[in-house]
């Protein structure tokens, strides 16, 4: 999850967000770099003594000046369009999850093999125990199994709603009447915090979503004690 | 690196780009500002003009940290691919261990 004062993005979960955590820190050093070329091009064009107001035209700086960017800009989108690509291919989902948007809760839907359903609302505030964190945590969260590719269904029951979990590199809108489908894979075992990303009403900014990856085992074990209980 | 038991805090350049804890980051600004040093003290040597050296230098910290910058991240990036095959292959080694899937068992020959 998100610390205060964070500036930058959190710990990837999945390989997909690892690759962009790295597209994001080549991007950066490029912007550096150009950020600092211009501060000193300011810097040289205010203490300048030199001026000339007759210059009409300079044909190695305009022939510099465009290549150097269009090369920038393809160091930049060469990357990008990898992880793009990347982001569609097709794989096999071992587990499909559909997770529908309501005002103002998550519900996830597990039917692959069993009817498996339930809500996931925000604890309130009043209501956390030590170490919880505010306005983030849910009665109940998605459990899928870690280093598995999962397939999420993405839809809304009124509005419109978007399921984001930003160390998973995940954002899909929740539109009514549409199916929206996106895949990922948790690398490593933990909760992954993510908040409603479309503005929906008032509680917007109460519905949350948690996804709690655990290794197989433990994902059949709770799978089992969720239907006992339904 | 980070330290066993605790991270360092890291040097954060425009408060955002951590350049300890990015990968290829310190060792491209080092190179950047030794070619910097490098192109503008030799420019001032040969022509003596200090302001057109001190944009030289600025270019060679430019050229030498992109340059740097691409040839370390292309480098980390095959790493990485590589890193993942392998531990592909070792999780299904232990899967597929003892199985008609073993990929030992192929080479091994058919029994």
């Amino acid at each position: 999850m998100a610390h205060p004062t964070q500036l930058g993005f959190q710990d990837a979960a999945s390989p997909v967000m690892e690759e962009l955590l790295h597209f994001h820190d080549h991007a950066l050093m490029i912007v550096f770099l150009i950020s600092t070329l211009v501060l000193y091009i300011i810097i040289a064009m205010v203490s300048t003594k030199l001026t000339n107001k007759y210059i009409l035209d300079s044909q190695e700086i305009e022939i510099v000046w465009t290549i150097l960017p269009a090369v920038i800009l393809v160091l930049i989108a060469l990357p990008s369009l990898r992880i793009l690509y990347l982001m569609d291919e097709i794989n096999d989902p071992h587990l499909t999850i559909k997770a529908m948007g309501h005002q103002w809760y998550w519900s996830y839907e597990y039917t692959d093999y069993e009817d498996l359903g339930f809500d996931s609302y925000m604890v309130p505030t009043q209501d956390l125990a030590p170490g919880q964190f505010r306005l983030l945590e849910t009665d109940h969260r998605m459990v899928v199994p870690m280093e598995s590719p999962i397939r999420i269904l993405v839809s809304a029951e009124d509005v419109l709603h978007s399921w984001a979990v930003p160390s998973l590199g995940m954002k899909m809108d929740a539109v009514p009447g549409r199916l929206n489908q996106t895949a990922f894979i948790a690398s490593r075992p933990g909760l992954f915090y993510g908040q409603c990303s479309e503005i929906c009403g008032a509680n917007h900014s109460f519905m949350p979503i948690v996804v709690e990856a655990v290794p197989l085992e433990h994902f059949e074990n709770w799978s089992s004690l969720m239907l006992e209980d339904a | 690196m980070t330290e066993e038991g605790g991270k360092s805090p890291g040097m954060k350049v425009m408060g955002i780009h951590d350049i300890q804890n990015t990968p290829c980051a310190r060792e491209s600004i080092l190179h950047g500002a030794g070619g910097s040093l490098v192109a503008g003290l030799v420019h001032f040597l040969a022509t003596s003009r200090v302001k057109r050296s001190f944009d030289v230098g600025v270019a060679g910290f430019m050229l030498t940290t992109l340059g740097s910058w691409f040839y370390c991240r292309y480098n980390n990036a095959k790493l990485r691919v590589q890193q993942r095959m392998i531990q592909d292959g070792i999780k299904n080694k232990v899967i597929y261990e003892g199985t008609n899937l073993d990929p030992t068992q192929k080479k091994s020959g058919d029994q």
